[in-house]
């Protein structure tokens, strides 16, 4: 059932990219992000893109990264086209999709090599409170443990003859009532396992809670954000400065 | 008729193949146990039988009819499956309306549903709860309403996956009983479970899965002989089985119930005197 | 000999939900010993679960109610702990191991109490690698939960409630979700921790046939009230045990139906290979 998300969540694995610092990885994603929100010009896109694409390849994540692309690929006919009824040109609708991949591509380099875990990490050395750190991982966590409920709980009720694609509108709405109401239960009864769970771990025993991990930055850690800043700087100097 | 003919399977997008070349067939009249390791690939067999799955390579055809070729709810009509976890089905207002749940989707009359509904709960025993919600039932009680929701359109095959969960022993012996009541009316009962001693008294023919592959399929008796198998998919064996291989050659063979096993031993102990 | 200390007391104590009058519990008294290897048995409903949330605190804390009478672990009262301090002498493992790994690792996960409690690096680590190594689970160490078998995840469970070097530990059905090997291992890797660290265990458990071999005492709970209490062999003997929806084993079942034949045995037989060799015994003797 984990096929669903499989292009769009973290996959244990090994490369020079997953192995530095996440903050790193958050720095590097979010520049490319920003310059893919204001670039403008074919040019710049191919650039990016490819820069994208390289650090999809060295961090062993583009197969994955081209799947989450896919799935997205709705969105971008439905803005290319849009644009084109709106009376925008060819090239701008081209453009504006482009930049739609480029976002959508940049911000996945984060989340396809980094583990909810890391983004913790991240979190902590922001200094963010404890309990709203806990509550993001404990809910990024469930997400697939839910999901499976779903899957479940839809498999139960076709076998009861239940069948959801089936009448006008109105009726394939109420046909989900089958399905949302076992799923709201299910995730309460979760929610209040979970809070036994977690009294019994002790959260929230004492204010003086330690952190045992702690991000130090490595040699190649301060190299890579160096290339970084270099390469973002050239970008901009390039296009310009040459008006590319 | 259930036939499954060389029948591969693995979800969209993965590498590996959850059941691999699995072949079988099950007439009416039969109580079957399907046994096997957690994620060995239980669970992904049963669901081909109703179509809730497809086969990747192979087919499965229920009366004939293979089943990518037409609804879930067609062949469900057929082969009843009740899962393991009852809060994955519960949604209704009364527990009433639960069972009459899938007799609406499957379009029977009114009058009709009507004595279905009242003969599947007083079968379980649930009648004087009828207009009361079906969340507030206790665990074992939500069980028998899940299976009275299935028995309840009368299907030719049940599915029970691992019905002894959390059941104590008076609801175990209840459900001995609906089973052997279910196969003289030549319904096949398919019953998925670890629960080695409930399996042995079912006496049931026995599949055993291993990595989504059939290691052993036979009468349970000679595949609890098979203690290299056994051992592959990490299933313990009945006491009684265990019982007659320490005696042996005293017994001649495994005692099917403790009725049996106590008339045996007091042959032995007695016969000497 | 040596001196047993109770460590878990039940004085007089009843004990029903707010917003019901059905009392939950019904007047239990009870102690157990350190290093008490219980095993709690009863009808679904019948109190074993309250009872359990009570000796870890999170009744009366999580849940309220009507609590009277009291509850002492390990030397102090329950309704003056809190359940976070409580989590650091009882260590609760439910029934879905599934909702009680909350990191994306096990290592993290086991960290995550040890982080609660306030502890330093030097001595996480060192509980790290005592509890890795103590459950044989030193390989799965940087896997995520859903890389794991669900053996694997009632292993992960206990590594981290057992990090926090509890005295007691309970186990809410811990086995029904897995198959009979898995299950057989597990029951085992318990016991091991029994004998091993002196840890007191209460273990709720459909399956007994598993737990006959491994446990010392047995309870039998019905309707909230406490109806055999003792050594497991003397109470696993009584013929009306299944009426309380007890699993009784085939060969204990065998040897009650044996006795009323008349067959009176020198002892109680807890395992087939045990029983049968008494049989042999008796034929061989008879020749």
């Amino acid at each position: 059932m984990f096929w669903l998300a499989e292009g769009l969540v973290y996959r244990r694995q090994e490369s020079i990219i997953h192995s530095l610092d996440p903050r790193v990885k958050l720095i590097i994603s979010l520049s490319l992000f920003l310059l893919s929100l204001f670039s403008s010009t074919i040019f710049e896109f191919i650039i990016l893109l490819s820069a994208i694409f390289l650090l999809g390849v060295l961090s062993k994540v583009l197969r994955r990264m081209i799947k989450t692309i896919t799935f997205s690929l709705t969105f971008v006919i439905m803005i290319f086209a849009i644009n084109l009824l709106v009376g925008y040109d060819l090239i701008f609708s081209i453009i504006i999709s482009l930049r739609f991949i480029a976002i959508i591509s940049s911000s996945s380099i984060f989340f396809l090599t980094s583990s909810p875990d890391e983004l913790d990490l991240v979190m902590r050395s922001l200094h963010l409170p404890y309990d709203l750190i806990f509550a993001f991982v404990t809910a990024v966590r469930f997400v697939p443990v839910i999901l499976l409920d779903a899957v479940q709980i839809i498999d139960s009720q076709r076998s009861r003859g239940l069948e959801i694609e089936k009448g006008n509108i109105f009726k394939r709405i109420r046909n989900y009532i089958p399905v949302l109401i076992p799923l709201i239960v299910q995730s309460i009864i979760r929610s209040e396992e979970l809070a036994e769970a977690m009294e019994s771990r002790a959260y929230g025993f004492s204010k003086k809670r330690t952190s045992y991990y702690t991000l130090h930055f490595k040699r190649k850690d301060y190299f890579v954000l160096c290339l970084n800043l270099t390469l973002v700087v050239l970008f901009i100097l390039l296009i310009h400065l040459f008006h590319l | 008729m259930i036939e499954v003919e060389s029948l591969y399977f693995k979800y969209p997008l993965a590498n590996d193949y959850v059941l691999k070349n699995i072949s079988l067939k099950i007439g009416l009249g039969e109580v079957v146990g399907i046994m096997g390791g957690n994620g060995s690939g239980k669970t992904t067999l049963i669901k081909h039988f109703n179509g809730l799955l497809k086969p990747t390579k192979g087919f499965v055809k229920v009366f004939g009819k293979d089943t990518r070729k037409e609804s879930v709810a067609y062949f469900s009509k057929k082969v009843g499956l009740v899962f393991q976890n009852p809060g994955h089905q519960i949604f209704s207002d009364t527990v009433w309306n639960e069972v009459a749940f899938a007799l609406k989707n499957f379009g029977f009359e009114e009058e009709i549903i009507n004595k279905r509904v009242k003969w599947a709960l007083e079968f379980f025993n649930l009648i004087q709860y009828k207009d009361m919600s079906p969340l507030l039932l206790s665990g074992g009680e939500k069980k028998r309403l899940c299976l009275a929701s299935v028995l309840a359109w009368n299907p030719d095959f049940i599915i029970l996956d691992e019905p002894t969960v959390g059941q104590d022993f008076l609801q175990k012996e209840k459900l001995i009983e609906i089973i052997k009541m279910l196969v003289t009316q030549n319904k096949t009962v398919i019953v998925v479970s670890h629960d080695v001693e409930f399996i042995w008294l079912l006496q049931p023919r026995l599949i055993l899965i291993s990595n989504g592959i059939i290691v052993k399929d036979g009468d349970c008796r000679s595949v609890f002989k098979d203690d290299s198998v056994l051992e592959k998919c990490g299933i313990t064996k009945p006491q009684l089985v265990e019982l007659y291989e320490e005696l042996y050659p005293l017994i001649e063979r495994p005692p099917v119930d403790i009725v049996e096993a106590r008339s045996m031993m007091l042959k032995l102990l007695r016969g000497l005197k | 000999m040596e001196t047993l200390t109770e460590i878990i007391k039940f004085i007089n104590f009843s004990f029903s939900y707010s917003g019901s009058n059905a009392l939950i519990l019904k007047n239990i008294n009870l102690s157990i010993e350190e290093g008490d290897f219980v095993l709690l048995v009863g009808p679904s409903g019948c109190g074993k679960s309250t009872l359990l949330r009570c000796i870890n605190g999170l009744i009366p804390h999580l849940y309220s109610g009507v609590y009277e009478g009291e509850v002492i672990v390990d030397g102090e009262l329950v309704k003056n702990k809190s359940v976070n301090e409580l989590a650091t002498k009882v260590g609760f493992v439910f029934q879905n191991p599934e909702n009680q790994i909350f990191m994306f690792s096990v290592e993290k996960d086991i960290v995550f109490g040890l982080e609660n409690i306030g502890l330093d690096r030097n001595e996480i680590d060192s509980r790290l690698e005592w509890v890795l190594h103590a459950l044989g689970i030193e390989h799965l160490r940087y896997k995520p939960p859903y890389e794991l078998s669900d053996g694997q995840k009632q292993r992960v469970a206990i590594a981290g409630v057992l990090a926090m070097k509890p005295k007691i530990l309970i186990l809410d059905e811990p086995t029904s979700l897995l198959d009979p090997r898995t299950a057989l291992e597990f029951i085992l890797l318990i016991k091991e921790l029994n004998r091993k660290f002196g840890l007191t265990i209460i273990v709720v458990e459909h399956r007994i046939d598993l737990l006959t071999n491994v446990a010392n005492r047995m309870i039998v709970l019905d309707k909230g009230e406490i109806i055999f209490n003792g050594c497991l062999k003397e109470v696993i003997k009584n013929k009306n045990l299944n009426l309380y929806g007890v699993n009784v084993p085939p060969v204990i079942a065998l040897q009650n139906y044996l006795k009323d034949e008349g067959l009176i045995f020198n002892e109680f037989y807890l395992n087939v290979k045990d029983f049968s060799k008494e049989i042999k015994r008796r034929l061989i003797g008879i020749d």
